[in-house]
């Protein structure tokens, strides 16, 4: 079990800018021998510079290393990547409905003030924009319809060149969720061949 | 699924068991073992590796503040290409792929939360550009220090710090230059102090030291190791310090404060009205 302390070394760690991970080698005795930081879209060097300062009043005597991770992706396509949905939130007092997704490494947050139907497609569509698509469809329509097997949410989406309607369903927890997952399954083949934009 | 559905499934011993009590009753055990942090999720990831016999086991979790975040098995740095495979993207990734989604979602929800209360935890309690104590961590400290003075005559010295030129390097450098040197100052201040002494941010460019069981005259030392830990970084940073003593002084912390404070700014030769 770590250690309060040890829990907080490696909080400061994460910290950092660009640290997404922390490594860390023990000695016989419990203490720690060696940190190792894997760090992106930051100068390694500048990081391990700081990481030594934070070492050095927790452990003084361990040594710290920084892998670079600041690779590209291995292709700019991406036919094998998928968008996630990561977290959908209402606000009840405010009605806004907040959409979190993933893609590749970037996140992406859309809010909307439509409520939890309409709202959960809007914000979709405007954190598929922010993760770095480029979303030439217009909302039409979002309908949440009664079945047997309880209330699914049907999204429309439009194109803004007349190739046709996308449509996509989904039933999830709630409203908000199963419109923001029709939102996505709607955009689904669109996505999987489309090219990322630089964030 | 339909209940005529699952009631067929059951009777064919083909229903599928999602439902695994023991994983929840472990992570109540941490819980209340633990206070809910980064090592509750290495402690989660142990309790997947035993149950399913994995080799390998990354969580990736994503905070608003830290970003993406990854956490391996036995606390070993992240696989790249298992974080590029995933790209960053929240969950539990096993190896072998043999954990139920539903025991996935719940460990990544708890792990989520867990890592967000840590942060919680320690921003409520740290300054966020020096990361010593901020003050109310410090009001605590001095609450407890002074109440322990009173009542067993435990002797501590308190140590109000004040950077002189801060104004002059923000004006003339820029903020940038200004919390470069707080940050160093924080820095400096945390290497100089002793375990169980309390250093803190207590207002823009003041700082506070409670040096524990010191009757005033390790003060001396205490300056010399914090100057010590300055120098190196060739930066130079003018301070002015008062100090006051329990409970030779006042075993009262506002009364403390308040002598430390005059004698800090009669060496700054200000006059405070």
């Amino acid at each position: 079990m770590m250690t309060p302390s040890e829990e907080d070394f490696e909080l400061e760690l994460r910290s950092l800018p660009g640290v997404l991970s922390v490594g860390v080698d023990h000695l016989d005795n419990g203490e720690v021998d060696a940190v190792t930081l894997f760090v992106r879209g930051q100068d390694p060097e500048s990081v391990r510079h700081v990481a030594l300062q934070v070492a050095s009043l927790y452990y003084p005597t361990a040594a710290v290393t920084v892998e670079d991770a600041n690779r590209a992706p291995s292709s700019r396509h991406a036919p094998d990547g998928r968008v996630a949905l990561v977290r959908t939130d209402f606000n009840v007092h405010e009605g806004v409905s907040e959409v979190e997704l993933s893609f590749a490494g970037r996140i992406g947050v859309g809010r909307s003030g439509s409520g939890a139907l309409i709202g959960g497609a809007e914000a979709t569509l405007s954190a598929l924009r922010e993760v770095g698509y480029e979303i030439p469809f217009f909302l039409v329509a979002v309908n949440s319809i009664a079945t047997v097997r309880g209330w699914p949410v049907i999204v429309t989406l439009r194109s803004l060149s007349d190739e046709g309607d996308r449509i996509g369903i989904a039933q999830s927890n709630g409203d908000l969720e199963s419109a923001a997952r029709a939102t996505l399954d709607a955009l689904n083949r669109y996505l999987s061949t489309l090219e990322l934009n630089d964030a | 699924m339909r209940v005529d559905e699952r009631d067929v499934a059951e009777a064919n011993g083909s229903l599928e068991h999602v439902y695994e009590p023991w994983l929840f009753l472990r992570m109540l055990d941490e819980l209340a073992a633990t206070d809910l942090g980064i090592g509750f999720v290495y402690s989660v990831l142990d309790v997947l590796a035993e149950r399913y016999d994995l080799t390998d086991a990354t969580i990736v979790l994503h905070d608003e503040s830290l970003g993406t975040q990854a956490f391996r098995l036995g606390r070993r740095q992240v696989d790249p290409d298992t974080l590029e495979a995933v790209g960053g993207t929240p969950g539990v990734y096993a190896e072998p792929d043999v954990v139920p989604e539903v025991v996935r979602d719940a460990v990544r929800s708890v792990c989520q939360l867990s890592l967000s209360l840590h942060l919680a935890r320690y921003s409520a309690a740290h300054d966020a550009l020096t990361n010593i104590s901020n003050r109310r961590t410090f009001d605590a400290a001095l609450q407890t220090a002074a109440v322990q003075s009173s009542r067993y005559g435990w002797a501590f010295t308190l140590v109000i710090a004040d950077l002189n030129e801060l104004k002059s390097i923000n004006d003339n450098s820029g903020h940038a230059a200004g919390d470069d040197v707080l940050r160093l100052f924080g820095f400096a201040l945390r290497r100089s102090v002793r375990a169980g002494d309390t250093a803190a941010r207590i207002g823009g460019d003041e700082f506070a030291v409670i040096l524990a069981n010191a009757d005033g005259s390790e003060v001396e030392s205490f300056l010399d190791r914090l100057r010590t830990t300055l120098v190196p970084s060739g930066i130079v940073i003018s301070f002015s310090v008062g100090t006051a003593t329990a409970p030779r002084e006042s075993t009262d912390p506002a009364e403390l404060y308040r002598i430390a404070d005059a004698r800090l700014y009669e060496k700054k030769g200000m006059i405070k009205r």
